[in-house]
């Protein structure tokens, strides 16, 4: 091999350092020998090989120097320098991978760069994919602030020479990398501490402090196999520890930011990093690959914990540096890039999941031009009236348009029904949530069920306007409803005329008209995501063919579900115990026992893993069973079996009676169609038959003393999706038997089937859009408490009020908390103290001469009488004696209690009863001697008080309080301890990991990525 | 087709609507407490006696300015009061008292139960007025009555009391519109439990001119019977006849139209002028008649255009003395029972149809019954020796009232019962009520 030194002034020594690198040594060879400005001098180091990597090495004669396997990168290089005669002046060393193969001009671009540009010690060429030789790989390198290796292009980024030219940049890969020999000896070469990976980065940071410029000549050109990094071979080098890529790269990633940026960066710098590898650890647990996610953890820990090494490296550094390490600012990309990227790929990745390229979609090519068609075809004028008459349109159209006008008296923040008065902001139903102790009526334990904490998150798309986002979520139901009923319907049929009416019908259901007036979010929302449930479970009957990914994801929809109503739950398991039977009878026919197994495992799992995830509330069902029949917030009474029947939820706010839909004539006609209507309609008459059983029950729960019809809404859902789908299989079949034939009775049927539907729409619309807008929820109404009873804090009030029809009054009473009860509250209220249940009757029937102390003994300050009111009655709480009336205003009377009453009283030992200050829950406040302290809260082992940094002793007195000892005046501390509610809360946290973590998709590890993916 | 598949599913069907009627059973059951509003009588003004009527000696009682709750029982059937307001628990049976002023007047009123609103149509506040307001707070707390007065001015400023618990106030009537001759109060609870009581006692200088318990009625209306009138007639040496004087007042916004019909034994008639006769809204009239009659009572029903409330003031004479009496409005007659002990009143019966079941409870506890029939007025007199009569049937459209001589003077008391079975429904715990 000739010099070409007396050519263009440079001596190049090619260094090739080679490990198990037989696949690409060919190639990498053949590359280097045909320059077309030849190497001066090739010399090579292997570390290792067990491949032919030596026999190739000598055959194409190339002299190297044996190392040991586990010599790195750059130690392997200075081997090589080592042995080298003595530096001359413009003397280069081109560091060649046995993985990258320079194209025959690289070397000559990369000399021609560096010719005018003395300051240069150091240039890289552009590096493009080894398989996919369009693919940018890199065009420079730096480093990011969490250590992210930053090349500023795009994933799979294709070259157009949209990079080219000679940049600046910080680094430049050591894979065709030129380095001047006299700089690179003054550095000490490559980090040592850097076996393998970032030493490129590390060098070239080193080399700009030292005062150098490192650049990329893009005219040079290499091709990159990456064969470490995409994990091609094993890492076997010192120091790599387990000889795991991603390990050792995160390692030195962080070591070269630690070695090398300005000394008060550094606390940042770690913050950053360790954040960062926590972040990308949950990420890759969820791409189930703990192994990188270990990578991630171990590769921070194990530098972090031997901080000698950054100490020492930061001298080395120090001693060559002339500039400041700042001077890479320049290079360092912005954090928003970074933040810019990573959401670009998560909308790539979404887009690509949602809507995935379709190479089946037929392109045509202009050879297959008509050119004389084309002069015959009219232009296509875009006639967008046209569009107005797609069924789509028109459907979509005018169910906003019902919804619209059904809502208008639902513009701001809802109320009524079963639905309290949102809070203001997000924070309040996590704490809902949170909390171990619920300051409802007298106090509860209850667990905040999952759909509280649901809505919380939810509403964060509303900026934590809860209010915003129930009102929205009742505005636009119906039109989602339609939406997602149309969805499941085209997979019925593909007319167009036939899927949106029968949507449409849907939305316009009694069941969906009763839900949006009556406030149940969980059957709006149930009828939202049916369809959708009903497409995931559409081949249920095979159910041995879901794979357990997909029995995951399914759970974590019915856990979402169940979270709102576990009633959804009652409907699984009726289901599962019916699918279970008759797996039971198959077998005995089929005697297949690892099918059945496997079934009834799946089975099980989709029915009770949501179950689990909806711990703890979903287990205190087993002890309070009339939990499994409600919906969130207040109960609202069902209309009973006879409106079940037709499809008809009943109660207030519901379609009347008469207003016959036509749900069960259409499933009891399918039920006798030869089409696949008929499977539909079995299982809608299987939920038909559950509704109006459950329907006919009556429970008392949610803070609601009395027994009220339970309301069918979730299992109605069900009954209309199957009567809608089985409808729309039975026109689509229909149809074209009816134009074919004679007229018979299945015309005759036909035509009542739709001269009913039809008349139940115009009359359910006319309903919906005129007497159902004055609905039960409204916006905006007045609060039932007095603003000045909400003033005073840790106030409870006995409320009295008048409710029902003119025709049809009945005096309730509930404790408040000087407030209207908010979302969530309902869910866990307590049942009322007998005493108090007393108090009351005693008020209203006048019996009730010992009501005030009753109400004082419970901490109830004041009697609150909600107008309007009987008169009667007013005056016989007058004639009791104990209250003292303080206001009468046109909202109603209030009496105080004259006896003291607070939330926390002292008895002292001289029996005198005294009020203290107590806060919402917990409390710090001074007893001023010895005595009995009594917190007016239902007992629970809880609650403690501590003096002086003991427990005092605790015990119930006889009305079910709680008392504490007060052996010295002092300072006592009032908690609910919630341990127990962490826990649980912990425990669900778990639970839902693990099962989110079973649906996500694989990840897989750069192994197992195919060449062609990786290019 | 195969059709047992289908037919099976609709028998599911069939058999889930057995089974859910089954279940289905009716789950507002509402629950009722029951039971008779203990009873207020009045006080016993200085100069005053008074007795009350019971139907039975354990009748439970209690002062109402004893601050201890306690009852026990009155041990007598005729109780005479010193000077406290008492408070029976008479359960359903309706005491009377008699109030009367030695050698002057007497007077009969029912003890009831609190009430929401109460109109005195009756007394005056000129010169010749002695008369008295009671207001008696048998509640356990204080409370606050409103006092609206009208008179032939038309309505008065308002005014409003502060009752302490346990106590009466005693207000005179000529401070309610000093110089006004003819009045009518309204007094309305605004809390409490308030029982009220008017006297109404006239006398000139040192004569005195009779007076009477004035009866309340609860609320105006369109229709007013007044059952019972005493109709003296012409005596002997006496110039004309002693005149009534019918005092109405329609207290709402509108001029009234009022016809008054008078039924007596002999027969149904309007007086002369008495038809179609306008009144003015707010302000109190006066029409005086002197009918022509044999019968000793009659009654009078008004009709009006506008709810009108309104009284006869009658005058008799008794002894050698001069007495009045205001009869009043009385309800429709219903099933009660009413304790008399001691009094033989003279119950008058108005109505198209009379057709009353009575059935009287003698002092030593036989039981007499009787049947009282007759069109238009119908009149009855209660045995001397009965505790209390029952009304066990009784037709529609029926009202009475009573008239007793004594020896003081001449009184009336509506036949109506004191305090109504109260049927309080029990009440529920409802976290719903918390939500608008």
């Amino acid at each position: 091999m000739a010099s070409q030194a007396a050519v263009d002034k440079h001596r190049v020594t090619a260094v090739l350092v080679s490990h198990n690198g037989a696949v690409w040594l060919p190639e990498v060879v053949a590359a280097l020998t045909s320059q077309t400005r030849p190497i001066d001098v090739i010399t090579a180091v292997d570390t290792g090989s067990q491949d032919s990597s030596t026999k190739l090495l000598k055959s194409a004669r190339i002299p190297f120097i044996s190392a040991d396997v586990e010599t790195g990168f750059g130690a392997a290089l200075s081997l090589a320098v080592n042995k080298l005669p003595k530096s001359i002046d413009h003397e280069w060393i081109w560091l060649i991978h046995d993985d990258c193969a320079p194209a025959p001009t690289a070397l000559a671009e990369l000399l021609a760069a560096i010719d005018d540009r003395p300051q240069v010690v150091m240039v890289g060429p552009k590096l493009l994919g080894w398989h996919d030789r369009t693919h940018l790989l890199e065009a420079g390198v730096s480093i990011a602030g969490n250590g992210a290796r930053w090349t500023g292009l795009e994933p799979l980024e294709y070259d157009q020479g949209q990079h080219d030219g000679n940049h600046d940049v910080l680094a430049v890969s050591t894979a065709g990398a030129l380095i001047r020999r006299d700089v690179f000896e003054e550095l000490g070469g490559l980090d040592p501490n850097l076996t393998l990976f970032r030493d490129d980065v590390d060098f070239g940071w080193r080399a700009r402090a030292a005062g150098h410029s490192v650049m990329v000549a893009t005219g040079a050109v290499a091709f990159h196999a990456q064969a470490s990094a995409n994990e091609r071979r094993t890492v076997e080098v010192d120091g790599a520890f387990l000889h795991r890529p991603l390990l050792l790269d995160r390692r030195n990633a962080a070591y070269v930011l630690l070695s090398n940026s300005s000394w008060w960066m550094l606390p940042w710098l770690v913050v950053q990093i360790l954040g960062t590898a926590i972040a990308r650890a949950v990420g890759y647990l969820l791409a189930k690959l703990p192994g990188y996610a270990g990578d991630e953890i171990l590769a921070v820990g194990s530098l972090l914990v031997r901080p000698g090494l950054i100490i020492a490296a930061r001298k080395v550094r120090k001693k060559q540096r002339f500039v400041s390490a700042r001077v890479i600012a320049e290079f360092i990309p912005p954090r928003w890039s970074q933040v810019r990227l990573a959401s670009e790929g998560f909308v790539d990745a979404v887009r690509a999941k949602l809507f995935p390229e379709n190479s089946q979609v037929p392109t045509s090519s202009v050879l297959d031009a008509n050119e004389d068609e084309d002069l015959l075809t009219p232009v296509n004028n875009n006639n967008w009236f046209g569009v107005f008459k797609r069924p789509e349109v028109i459907g979509f159209v005018l169910i906003s348009l019902v919804s619209l006008l059904n809502s208008r008296n639902r513009f701001g923040a809802l109320v009524g029904g079963a639905l309290p008065i949102s809070p203001a902001g997000a924070t309040d139903l996590w704490s809902t949530y949170f909390e171990s102790w619920h300051q409802v009526g007298m106090g509860s334990t209850i667990a905040t069920p999952t759909w509280v904490a649901i809505t919380a998150t939810a509403s964060l798309l509303f900026l934590g306007k809860v209010q915003f986002l129930i009102t929205t979520f009742f505005l636009v139901a119906p039109i989602v409803m339609m939406f997602t009923a149309s969805k499941l319907l085209k997979r019925l049929t593909s007319n167009s005329w036939i899927s949106i009416p029968a949507a449409f019908l849907y939305a316009v259901s009694p069941v969906a008209i009763a839900a949006v007036s009556t406030g149940h979010i969980a059957t709006v929302l149930f009828m939202i995501l049916a369809p959708l449930v009903a497409l995931l479970l559409s081949d249920v009957e095979k159910i041995e063919s879901f794979s357990w990914r997909k029995i995951a994801g399914v759970s974590l929809l019915l856990a979402l579900l169940y979270g709102f109503s576990l009633m959804i739950f009652v409907i699984g398991l009726a289901a599962g115990l019916i699918s279970t039977l008759s797996d039971y009878e198959k077998h005995a026919q089929e005697a297949n026992a690892p099918l059945y197994s496997l079934r009834l495992q799946k089975r099980a799992a989709l029915i009770f893993v949501p179950f689990v995830m909806n711990v703890p509330y979903s287990l205190e069902t087993i002890m309070h069973p009339s939990r499994l029949l409600v919906e969130p917030g207040l109960l609202i009474s069902g209309g009973g079996p006879i409106h079940a029947l037709l499809g008809n939820p009943g109660g207030a706010n519901s379609l009347p009676i008469w207003l016959v839909s036509p749900i069960l004539l259409v499933l009891i006609v399918s039920l006798f169609s030869s089409t696949h209507a008929r499977r539909i309609a079995e299982y809608g008459v299987g939920a038909l038959v559950l509704a109006v059983v459950i329907s006919s029950l009556s429970i008392s729960t949610h803070g609601n003393e009395a027994s009220s019809k339970v309301w069918p809404g979730p299992v109605l859902v069900l009954v209309t999706l199957a009567s809608v789908a089985a409808g729309t299989v039975l026109l689509d079949r229909l149809r074209e038997t009816l134009v074919l034939s004679h007229i018979h009775y299945r015309h005759i049927l036909s035509a009542l089937l739709l001269f009913t539907t039809f008349t139940y729409s115009v009359l359910a619309i006319g309903w919906s859009v005129t007497k159902g807008a004055d609905s039960l929820v409204q916006a905006n109404r007045e609060t039932v408490m007095p603003a000045f009873l909400s003033v005073e804090k840790d106030v409870k009030i006995l409320v009295l009020r008048e409710v029902g029809s003119e025709n049809d009054k009945k005096i309730q009473y509930y404790l408040s908390r000087g407030k209207d009860i908010s979302l969530g509250e309902p869910d866990v209220a307590p049942p009322q103290t007998v005493a108090i249940a007393d108090a009351a009757r005693g008020l209203i029937d006048g019996s009730g001469v010992t009501s005030s102390s009753t109400l004082s003994d419970f901490g109830v300050k004041y009697l609150y009488v909600k107008a309007p009111f009987k008169r009667e009655i007013i005056r016989s709480i007058d004639g009791l004696g104990g209250f003292s009336r303080t206001s009468a205003t046109s909202l109603g009377v209030v009496w105080k209690v004259t006896a003291p009453a607070s939330r926390l009283m002292f008895v002292g030992v001289d029996g005198v009863r005294k009020e203290l200050e107590a806060g919402e829950v917990g409390a710090r406040t001074f007893v001023p001697s010895a005595g009995t302290l009594i917190l007016t809260e239902t007992y629970n082992r809880s609650w403690q008080v501590l003096e002086n940094g003991y427990r005092l002793d605790r015990k119930m007195n006889e009305q079910g309080l709680p008392t504490f000892t007060v052996t010295e005046a002092g300072e006592i501390s009032l908690i609910h301890d919630g341990t127990v509610r962490r826990g649980w809360l912990s425990l669900q946290l778990i639970f839902f990991v693990i099962v989110l973590v079973m649906a996500l998709p694989a990840g897989r590890r750069k192994s197992e990525i195919s060449e062609k993916e990786l290019a | 087709m195969n059709f047992s598949r289908p037919l099976r599913f609709i028998a599911f069907i069939a058999g889930a609507i057995t089974i859910a009627s089954a279940l289905n059973v009716a789950v507002t059951k509402k629950s009722y407490s029951e039971n008779y509003p203990a009873v207020v009588c009045p006080p016993t003004l200085s100069g005053l006696s008074s007795q009350i009527s019971l139907s039975s000696k354990k009748t439970p009682f209690q002062r109402l300015q004893n601050r201890s709750t306690k009852t026990e029982p009155v041990k007598v059937l005729r109780l005479p009061v010193m000077k406290d307001a008492l408070l029976f628990d008479a359960q359903g049976s309706t005491p009377v008292v008699w109030q009367s002023r030695t050698g002057s007047w007497a007077g009969g009123a029912l003890c009831s139960g609190p009430a929401s609103s109460q109109w005195f149509v009756g007394a005056s506040a000129d010169i010749t007025t002695k008369g008295r307001l009671m207001v008696v707070n048998s509640g356990l707390s204080d409370a606050v009555v409103d006092l609206n007065v009208f008179t032939e001015n038309g309505k008065q400023p308002p005014r409003t009391l502060n009752v302490p618990s346990k106590n009466y106030l005693v207000i005179p009537v000529d401070s309610l519109a000093p110089g006004d001759k003819t009045l009518t109060v309204n007094v309305v609870p605004r809390s409490g439990r308030i029982n009220s009581f008017m006297i109404d006692e006239q006398g000139k200088g040192l004569r005195a001119l009779g007076g009477d318990l004035v009866n309340p009625t609860s609320s105006p209306s369109r229709t007013v019977v007044i059952p019972a009138i005493p109709n003296q007639g012409k005596k002997p040496g006496q110039g004309a006849a002693p005149a009534h004087v019918l005092r109405v007042l329609t207290p709402g916004e509108v001029d009234a139209s009022v016809t008054v019909e008078l039924l007596s034994s002999d027969g149904v008639f309007i007086p002369v002028g008495l038809n179609s006769r306008s009144i003015s809204a707010g302000q109190v009239s006066e029409f005086t008649f002197a009918p022509k009659i044999s019968s000793s009572a009659f009654a009078v029903k008004i009709t009006s255009t506008e709810p009108v409330v309104a009284a006869v003031e009658s005058s008799v004479a008794i002894g050698g003395g001069k007495d009045f009496t205001w009869s009043t409005a009385a309800p429709e007659l219903s099933e009660f029972t009413m304790a008399v002990t001691g009094l033989t009143p003279l119950i008058v019966f108005a109505g198209s149809e009379i057709n009353v079941a009575v059935e009287v409870t003698l002092v030593n506890g036989k039981l007499i019954r009787k049947a009282i029939k007759g069109t238009d007025v119908a009149t009855w007199r209660v045995p001397a020796a009965a505790r209390s009569f029952t009304i066990t049937k009784v037709g529609k459209q029926t009202y009475a009232g009573a008239l007793v001589s004594s020896v003081n003077g001449y009184g009336y008391f509506p036949i109506a019962p004191g305090s109504v079975l109260t049927r309080v429904e029990i009440p529920d715990s409802n976290i719903r009520i918390l939500n608008p």
